[in-house]
């Protein structure tokens, strides 16, 4: 049985590397799909798991084929499609593709080509193979929850933090961690970040033992602070992305130069490294002028925002005495979601975390997200 | 080939053309999902909710059989039937002795003459028996240790998929396949769909069209939405009585029919024994007949004899979903644990070397429509490691 979780060489490694594009320009791909799932989620009113699981299939997905030879927004779109079905949230193929319309550019939304549901509905089994119909994934916000419900301590500072740490946990679906590590261990890890920045001590929790020296060490095992800290970086460095490298112009649809061979395609995440085909030819994507489609899209929140914590030091030092909170996180939690529409975001997408034990969240179902959960505002409407 | 596609490229340098999309659909080797030529079909066994099952035989393994169910997508608006999903996403979850084993996904190569559209097929286990298929052989004879193996199969199957939140919705004796060796497996999830038991104070709002009518819990034909377990604890009732009678124990033609057939055989459906009944939406619409008096045990007593068996039966043939037993508590009835105990089919089985498919047996009985697959005669004798698919 494959898994779905690779470590840093394999994801330097993909098919569209060996198609020639750069880790950087990669990332951004990644970063801007899953972004636009996420955007089109909000504005057809899918629930977070719904667009979640949609930008875990859209990663897997381009770990079998490269981002020349399938254009991101539409792979995007097939997606959260397939995604919406699978959560027992399907909204139509058009209506989808009507939503992206409105979101893209329309030279972006040239590559959906004359019949966009019709190329959507194509690569749904496309995707369905490739992803080898694992179609069910769990993501860390479960697990956020429930290990807060053990923690000890200031409610009101808890609840602060969890919120913070269910932002970091929405950011983290646009860098690659889904595709290292298991759901629990980026919720611990995002936790322990929310709780530095906002002052959390994590004095005593539910479950103690003497054995326990952190509290995670209830839920993980062998998850060093090292790891811990590599993880929280990964989704900070979102933040200190600035605007001119997001602004890159993307290259899209250049010919193919080689279709991957199936051999170096195939990567079972067993360790086992299989050896680019030697025979391939260099990248030639230099060459090429890209496509000046960008500056009409202003990538989502991140471009505009400053890293949350400037300056923010090296991790392992002890959390710095006053980290600047972004103001609408410092509005009194939970209660109804503060309009948050108006200011501008520091988080991108900052959404408010249901109470503890949230309704939507079927106790011992762990895998299962009722089809009706009762309506809970996880992203802003539009 | 590569010289081609370097053609192909010159001529549309900017944008990635069909003809190549197709190519590279055509030959991009999933890892994952294998092609289904890798098995050989033998003879169609049967006809689901959703496509047609075939019995077909590994390759590369001529001792291996499989049986392989179509996906149908042709009238599919919205691409892979969300039905298909779910089936799938479930099968997946459930790995039990007592369900059936969902050993992998296979997709027909996308060529251009199925317009690059691959067919998908689910490929499961096989199982050489369907219970209705067994049932409707007067050859094969269950002793009462044996038909205790086969309840208490059914039912450590149905507490798994509940323990996992799981509701089966179509149980009938045609969806519990048996392997030859005798291991029971409950099958077709085609209309199973997870729940979860509502804390939150909203009421589950699923469809009550489900389960082939004559397995069809009072509840669910009363109109309740709001259901769970039960459901499936009345269609395994059914089933644990079909062992002794052979056939379907309340074979209604309608709605009306089956709720006057398991009033007559459960008693009337009044609020005194099912409180709130009276709030079910159809409870006034539908004609309930009044004055009936319970007479399962009666009625049953001269099929199964054994007091045990009557009592369980009892237990789980009741009327109010609430104080029908669930699977925990049929498992601990004193029917299992109790002299002849459950004992194994394997040997029983063994003197029967031809598979037995309801879908490929005559019907049980002619003048009752059947509400799954009509049979109908295959043109196929396959002889495969001693088994020969029944012709009629």
């Amino acid at each position: 049985m494959p898994g779905w979780y690779y470590d840093k060489k394999e994801l330097k490694n993909t098919p569209s590397a060996q198609d020639g594009i750069d880790y950087q320009t990669e990332m951004r791909y990644r970063k801007e799909g899953a972004r636009f799932i996420i955007d089109t989620g909000i504005k057809m009113d899918l629930g977070y798991s719904t667009s979640a699981t949609g930008v875990v299939y859209f990663h897997r997905f381009y770990m079998f084929h490269s981002f020349k030879q399938f254009p991101r927004y539409v792979t995007a779109c097939c997606c959260l499609f397939l995604a919406g079905k699978v959560e027992e949230t399907p909204k139509k193929c058009k209506d989808i593709i009507k939503t992206a319309r409105g979101l893209l550019t329309d030279q972006k939304f040239n590559t959906f080509g004359d019949d966009p549901k019709e190329e959507v509905m194509t690569l749904e089994r496309i995707l369905l193979q490739t992803i080898k119909f694992d179609l069910q994934v769990e993501h860390p916000y479960a697990y956020l929850l429930k290990y807060a419900k053990c923690l000890k301590g200031d409610k009101v500072k808890l609840n602060k933090m969890v919120q913070m740490a269910w932002t970091f946990v929405n950011d983290s679906l646009c860098t690659t961690l889904a595709l290292q590590w298991e759901p629990e261990i980026i919720a611990v890890a995002l936790m322990y970040l929310a709780g530095k920045l906002s002052q959390f001590d994590v004095i005593d929790w539910t479950g103690r033992t003497a054995k326990h020296l952190r509290w995670w060490e209830m839920f993980v095992e062998d998850v060093t602070m090292d790891l811990l800290e590599d993880i929280c970086h990964q989704v900070l460095d979102l933040y200190s992305q600035t605007p001119s490298q997001s602004n890159e112009s993307p290259p899209q649809n250049q010919p193919r130069l080689n279709p991957p061979p199936s051999s170096s395609v195939a990567r079972p995440s067993n360790g086992q490294n299989n050896p680019v085909s030697p025979d391939q030819p260099p990248p030639m994507h230099s060459s090429i002028p890209p496509p000046s489609d960008v500056p009409t899209y202003i990538y989502g929140t991140f471009t505009g925002a400053p890293p949350p914590v400037p300056g923010f030091p090296g991790f392992s030092a002890p959390p710095m005495s006053a980290p600047p909170v972004p103001p609408h996180m410092a509005a009194p939690p939970p209660g109804p979601p503060p309009n948050i529409a108006a200011p501008p975001p520091v988080f991108p997408f900052v959404n408010h975390p249901p109470p503890f034990a949230p309704p939507g969240v079927p106790p011992g179902a762990n895998y299962y997200q009722p089809p009706n959960p009762p309506h809970r505002q996880f992203y802003p409407p539009p | 080939m590569q010289n081609n596609n370097a053609r192909e490229r010159t001529a549309y340098p900017q944008m990635m053309n069909n003809r190549e999309k197709e190519k590279y659909i055509e030959n991009y080797n999933f890892p994952y999902c294998d092609e289904s030529a890798k098995y050989e079909k033998v003879a169609k066994i049967g006809q689901g909710t959703f496509g047609e099952v075939f019995k077909a035989k590994d390759r590369r393994n001529s001792q291996k059989f499989v049986a392989m169910k179509k996906v149908l997508m042709d009238n599919e608006k919205e691409g892979f039937p969300i039905t298909a999903l779910r089936e799938i996403r479930i099968l997946q979850l459930l790995k039990h002795e007592n369900v059936v084993n969902l050993i992998e996904i296979c997709r027909t190569k996308a060529t251009q003459s199925n317009r690059y559209r691959s067919t998908f097929y689910l490929v499961f286990e096989f199982c050489e028996h369907d219970l209705a298929g067994l049932l409707s052989n007067v050859n094969v004879k269950f002793s009462l240790g044996e038909i205790k193996k086969v309840v208490q199969q059914l039912l450590n199957g149905l507490y798994y998929i509940h323990s996992n939140k799981i509701l089966h919705r179509d149980m009938k004796a045609a969806n519990v396949l048996i392997t030859k060796n005798g291991v029971l497996k409950l099958a077709d999830f085609g209309l199973a769909r997870a729940f979860s038991t509502n804390k939150s104070g909203v009421p589950n709002r699923f469809t009550n069209r489900v389960v082939t009518l004559w397995y069809r819990p009072p509840e669910l034909l009363l109109g309740e939405r709001n259901y769970g377990p039960p459901v499936d604890l009345w269609g395994a009732g059914c089933i644990m009585a079909e062992m002794w009678t052979r056939s379907p124990i309340m074979q209604g033609n309608s709605e009306q029919q089956q709720l006057t057939l398991i009033s007559q055989l459960c008693g009337s459906i009044t609020p005194q024994v099912w409180p709130n009944v009276d709030t079910l939406e159809l409870y006034r619409t539908m004609e309930l007949p009044q004055q009936q008096k319970r007479k399962v045990k009666e009625r049953l007593k001269p099929y199964m004899k054994d007091p045990y068996a009557c009592d369980l039966l009892d237990k789980l043939l009741v009327l109010d979903p609430s104080k029908r037993a669930d699977a925990d508590t049929a498992l601990n009835h004193d029917f299992f644990w109790t002299d002849p105990m459950p004992c194994d089919l394997g040997k029983m089985l063994a003197s029967h070397t031809t598979s037995m498919f309801e879908f490929l047996a005559p019907p049980r009985r002619s003048t009752q429509m059947r509400h799954h697959s009509l049979p109908r005669p295959t043109t196929s004798t396959v002889q495969d490691g001693g088994y020969i698919d029944r012709v009629f």
